[in-house]
């Protein structure tokens, strides 16, 4: 058993045999020295690049990124605007419908006015019509009952009673007191079942 | 042994650490050896290697580009900045690469043709790389907290009082001996022992192959198969402790920077 | 029968490590498996204590070194 100790100086083999765990001084001067190199190398001249390339690509895909969101909102606003019309539109159509159906009802209110008028009037036109057709036939009539009552009394008194003066005096007479009632269906039915 | 000793000659020498003593230039302590050789190599490969991947500088990388560029996202995201907080990762990223390309490609040297021996398997390399960390973790914790208040940092608040200079005593050692010790060792054990296994196939395989009658040949290429198989092993290895050194050093970091240790 | 007793005391050493980091990253495994999310927060604490457990058999190996005969 032998404890750590350094190979003497000189020893030819004596590093060969020695224990493995002691650094040998030269290697470790060597492994200081050249990773110390490298890490200047490294620092100096490859990180910033490295590290440019890096910010680069980050910034890329930062500005696609920024530029895909601005697209996006840029859609989101088209959207809105899209969905707004439509409301729009269809707050419009509702309107129109609303409007038309009023209009319908109005149309129909006023046709129906104007039907109710025209009956109305048609009603009144007809009864004017009749009214007057109801004139005429009195008119006519109240000359024909005056005819043929004349004729009749005539007949039945046997004496001409188409003189004229007399006959209107008696007809006009007749009829106007038949008007007034004051002609009584007795008096002319006694008369006439007197005659009888 | 006595059965193994009549069939097998006993003039086969295991591989030993003497197969790692390679002095190139002179003698003893100050010689100049092989693994210093590939370690210089390592740095000239490693900046050829990183300044032709990054001279153009492309925003869409070219293949070589985008693989310098993926180690650096693996150590700079995955080490850098998950053990060590987004916050401070930034000024130790050229530091934890350097160290993890520097250990790889000293690594890769073990089972790579022409250079065939890992410089890591040399315990001045691990030492060198394990007392600049020591050093930078140590440098760090006292710049942040005070040369006092690091040293009681290293105590968890909210212990009970007795229990306090047990735990102190035993984060010191951890601090102070055990931490830097493995570091450096886990990575040198790992690649001396596996240059030794790699070493004791081969070497042994070809003794097989060339002594012996019928059955001892077949047993040397087994024995060679099984080399390749260490060889693959051996590459796995070499990259993981990479990683491991690389990893660790962020988390020593990153705990003297921690506010609770 | 010559050797070292030492690489003897590195064999034991290496032992308890070897289960202990066994352990650790069994309990990775699983901590993974039940939640993917968790790789990130679970690695580094996993690699220290793997480093941690994994001292001892490193002693164990420089002290082989150390006292050979």
């Amino acid at each position: 058993m032998h404890a750590l100790t350094f190979p003497a100086a000189g020893e030819g083999s004596g590093w060969g045999s020695a224990p493995p765990i002691l650094p040998h001084p030269l290697e470790l001067i060597f492994g200081l020295v050249t990773f110390a190199i490298f890490y200047w190398l490294f620092k100096k001249f490859i990180w910033p690049r490295l590290e440019t390339v890096f910010d680069e690509r980050a910034a890329a895909i930062e500005g696609g990124i920024s530029r895909a969101e601005e697209a996006q909102a840029q859609a989101q606003a088209a959207l809105h605007e899209y969905q707004a019309q439509l409301t729009q539109a269809r707050a419009e159509a509702s309107r129109i419908r609303e409007d038309a159906k009023a209009q319908g009802a109005q149309i129909i209110a006023e046709m129906k006015q104007q039907a109710g008028v025209e009956a109305a009037r048609l009603t009144e036109t007809a009864q004017k019509q009749i009214e007057a057709e109801r004139q005429q036939a009195l008119v006519s009539l109240r000359g024909d009952v005056g005819r043929i009552s004349t004729d009749l009394a005539s007949r039945i008194v046997g004496e001409s009673l188409h003189d004229e003066t007399r006959q209107r005096g008696i007809v006009d007479r007749f009829l106007a007191e038949l008007e007034s009632g004051d002609i009584v269906r007795e008096k002319v039915g006694a008369v006439e079942g007197e005659d009888a | 042994m006595s059965i193994v000793a009549a069939v097998v000659p006993t003039d086969f020498t295991p591989p030993g650490t003497e197969d790692f003593w390679i002095p190139l230039i002179g003698e003893g302590a100050w010689a100049f050896t092989r693994a210093s050789l590939l370690a210089v190599i390592s740095v000239g490969l490693l900046w050829w290697w990183l300044h032709a991947t990054t001279k153009k500088r492309a925003l869409v990388p070219s293949k070589g580009q985008m693989t310098t560029e993926a180690v650096y996202t693996f150590v700079r995201n995955d080490i850098g900045r998950d053990l060590i907080g987004s916050k401070e990762f930034m000024r130790f990223v050229p530091f934890l690469f350097s160290l993890f390309v520097f250990i790889l490609i000293n690594n890769l040297f073990g089972v790579v043709p022409p250079f065939q021996n890992s410089t890591m398997g040399r315990i001045g390399f691990p030492a060198a790389l394990t007392i600049i960390v020591f050093v930078m973790y140590h440098w760090l914790g006292i710049k942040k907290h005070g040369f006092m208040g690091y040293w009681k940092s290293l105590v968890p608040s909210g212990l009970p009082k007795p229990m306090v200079p047990m735990i102190f005593f035993l984060e010191l050692i951890t601090d102070l001996f055990t931490r830097p010790v493995t570091l450096a060792l886990r990575l040198f054990g790992n690649m001396f022992a596996g240059h030794i296994m790699m070493l004791l196939f081969i070497g042994g395989g070809w003794y097989m192959l060339t002594n012996g009658g019928i059955v001892l040949p077949i047993a040397g290429g087994v024995t060679w198969i099984m080399a390749v198989v260490m060889t693959v092993f051996e590459l796995v290895v070499e990259v993981l402790q990479a990683y491991v050194f690389t990893l660790l050093a962020a988390l020593y970091i990153g705990g003297a920077l921690a506010d609770e240790h | 029968m010559t050797g070292n007793i030492a690489i003897l005391g590195y064999g034991l050493s290496a032992i308890g490590p070897g289960i202990g980091v066994g352990l650790i990253f069994a309990a990775f495994i699983n901590g993974v498996a039940r939640q993917p999310e968790a790789r990130g927060m679970l690695q580094p604490i996993a690699f220290l204590g793997f480093a941690i457990a994994e001292a001892l058999a490193i002693f164990g190996l420089a002290l082989a070194f150390v006292f050979r005969s």
